[in-house]
């Protein structure tokens, strides 16, 4: 009978209550500002930290644009460190340099250059290419995390992964359960990442052909994961997008925003 | 035994306590709980387990923030009437989806929504002092309401194991400090490490046994018995459903076919879509822990079984369905999810 029975952990087992849930929600789970203001408002006020964030859309939709003005924005308001997870090459530092230099004259502290090179040194950018990379990243990620107690260095708070479905979408489907096992680990990982060491997770998602509408890729089983899910949608030919909550834990689902994405 | 052989048969024929003494014994230790629509409809007591079924979206976690805040909140305080049943909650959280702020904002709305029909607002703003009570009387109601909350997180199947073996040891301190016992114990997702458990994985042991999804369930069902039998409480569970690996060829067979309707009627075309997705979601929890289940609700949202649209109002509200499986009542009842938690339709 004892074979059977799995091996109890013997960490112990921590319960709060809810005074002590609100606490921390206020002292320690901030709002990251992503920069574009029709997301924003639509967040009450940006990506939360300890919550996983799902952005989907179409190709060229606006989520690459989304993810690095989240970078640019966080990294230039002194908030932390931004970890970039990139798999298709996506992440473009001229980018990040006009994303900055649209930012009201009211940042403005410092020159030009230094801001940027202050910004850049926060934004650590790594191209993963599989899942198996994915694995590494977030174990070094959380190894790192759990040794760096008050460093003098920046401590990440946000954690981008563009696109996470790229990654996950080749191995989930056909007859094998490892690949749905996997993705759920991954997202069990991002959610312990996010919650124990306040972080903001932002990944992205497309979209496939589904029955009439398109629907987000990577099946049921990932719609459980994230906290928030928004769609966002590129008018055709044109800078203005619309985000569309599909999922989120406080607000209704269906509220829109458009916005504009420069250049 | 054998000690009382001489008198031991006529003891064993005597009444312990009739009917009556059962039922009202029964009644007083383990009442009826009148839960907030749509959980009202079957009669519900401590020591049932109900299981709340639906896919994703369907308001299932919604509908355990509602019992919660039903239990947190006080019969009575102070002279306002709450309705509630006082005691403490206790949510395992196993999809690591909750969020404290929504249960603060429901328990808030509620709050006021009690205070203001038992004080109506006065004319007179200048009475600050009044006023300032008010609110302090609210904050403190507030602050009691959420300690009667306990929270915990699990992120694998060994954590739940190891969180269901100290429910009780944690119980009994907690009642010990607080002098109000657990009522409600609230599982969110007891599905949610069903593929991490499924997939084979390499194991520490020696003799190279696996671990499979069937016994873990098991070991739950038993944890959870052996702490109903020493706290009867009520248990609320949510469920997702799981898609089979047959879904990749059941989506292939619709492309293929739908070339030879297309004129068919929208309606043929939405029970077939609802039937393909009920083939493909079967029932995947042992049979453990069906017997667990005293009872089944099932909940779907009504938005996106007619198909996602993105031209929607800002101001639609959703509706959802929720239909009574166990005991069967074969009615679709409706409800929409709002800011101040789930309200119903007749």
């Amino acid at each position: 009978m004892d074979q059977d029975r799995p091996r109890v952990e013997t960490g112990r087992v921590l319960w709060s209550d809810g005074m002590d849930l609100l606490q921390d929600a206020a002292e320690r789970k901030h709002l990251l500002p992503t920069g574009l203001e029709g997301i924003d408002t639509l967040l009450g006020g940006g990506l939360r930290k300890g919550q996983l964030t799902e952005l989907t859309g179409q190709s060229s939709s606006g989520k690459t644009q989304a993810c690095l003005y989240s970078a640019a924005h966080v990294a230039a308001r002194h908030m932390g460190a931004v970890l970039y997870l990139d798999t298709s090459n996506s992440f473009s530092p001229s980018r990040i340099a006009r994303i900055l230099d649209e930012l009201p004259i009211s940042f403005i502290k410092e020159p030009k250059d230094v801001r940027l090179k202050r910004v850049m040194s926060s934004i650590i950018c790594e191209s993963v290419f599989d899942i198996f990379a994915l694995f590494e990243v977030l174990n070094q990620l959380e190894v790192s995390l759990n040794n760096k107690v008050n460093n003098g260095g920046k401590k990440i708070c946000l954690l981008i992964i563009d696109s996470i479905s790229s990654l996950l979408a080749p191995i989930i489907g056909g007859k094998y359960s490892q690949g749905r096992s996997m993705m759920i680990s991954v997202a069990m990982i991002l959610k312990k990442l996010a919650d124990k060491h306040n972080l903001s997770v932002l990944v992205t998602n497309h979209m496939v052909a589904g029955n009439g509408a398109p629907k987000p890729a990577l099946g049921e089983s990932w719609k459980a994961v994230p906290h928030i899910r928004l769609m966002i949608s590129r008018d055709r030919g044109s800078n203005i997008c619309t985000a569309t909550i599909l999922k989120h834990t406080l607000l209704a689902s269906g509220r829109h925003m458009k916005f504009a994405v420069p250049g | 035994m054998t000690g009382d052989a001489g008198c031991g048969p006529r003891e064993w024929l005597a009444v312990d306590e009739t009917a009556a003494d059962f039922l009202s014994r029964s009644l007083s230790t383990r009442p009826p709980i009148l839960l907030p629509p749509p959980l009202h409809r079957a009669p519900l007591r401590p020591g049932n387990v109900v299981e709340i079924a639906g896919p994703s979206n369907s308001g299932k976690s919604q509908l355990l923030l509602m019992a919660a805040v039903q239990c947190i909140l006080p019969k009575e305080w102070e002279g306002v009437y709450f309705g509630g049943l006082g005691k403490a909650v206790m949510y395992i959280d196993l999809d690591c989806r909750f969020d404290v702020l929504r249960l603060a904002q429901i328990l808030r709305k509620r709050i006021t929504h009690g205070c203001g029909s038992a004080h109506p607002p006065s004319e007179d703003f200048e009475k600050d002092v009044s006023k300032d009570k008010f609110h302090s009387f609210q904050d403190t109601l507030f602050s009691d309401c959420m300690k009667r909350f306990l929270y915990v997180r699990c992120y694998n199947s060994s954590e739940l194991i190891a969180t269901l073996k100290s429910l009780n040891s944690q119980s009994e301190a907690r009642s010990k400090v607080f002098g109000i016992g657990i009522y409600f114990l609230l599982l969110d997702s007891i599905g949610a490490f069903y593929w991490i458990d499924r997939a084979p994985q390499p194991t520490t042991e020696s003799k190279g046994t696996t671990i499979s999804f069937q016994s873990i369930t098991e070991n739950v069902v038993q944890e959870i018995r052996k702490f109903l039998q020493l706290q009867p409480v009520l248990v609320l569970v949510t469920k997702a459903p799981t898609y089979g690996e047959g879904i990749t060829a059941s989506n292939d067979f619709q492309r293929g076919s739908s070339k030879y309707m297309l004129d068919d009627s929208t309606a043929s075309r939405y029970s077939k879509r609802e039937e393909e997705k009920n083939s493909s979601c079967r029932e995947y929890m042992p049979s453990a822990w069906q017997t667990l289940v005293t009872h089944r609700i099932k909940l779907q949202d009504l938005a996106q079984e007619a198909g996602f649209s993105s031209e929607q109002d800002n101001n639609v509200l959703s509706v959802h369905t929720s239909e009574w499986v166990h005991p069967p009542l074969n009615t679709k009842e409706k409800f929409y999810i709002k800011d101040d938690g789930v309200g119903f339709i007749q």
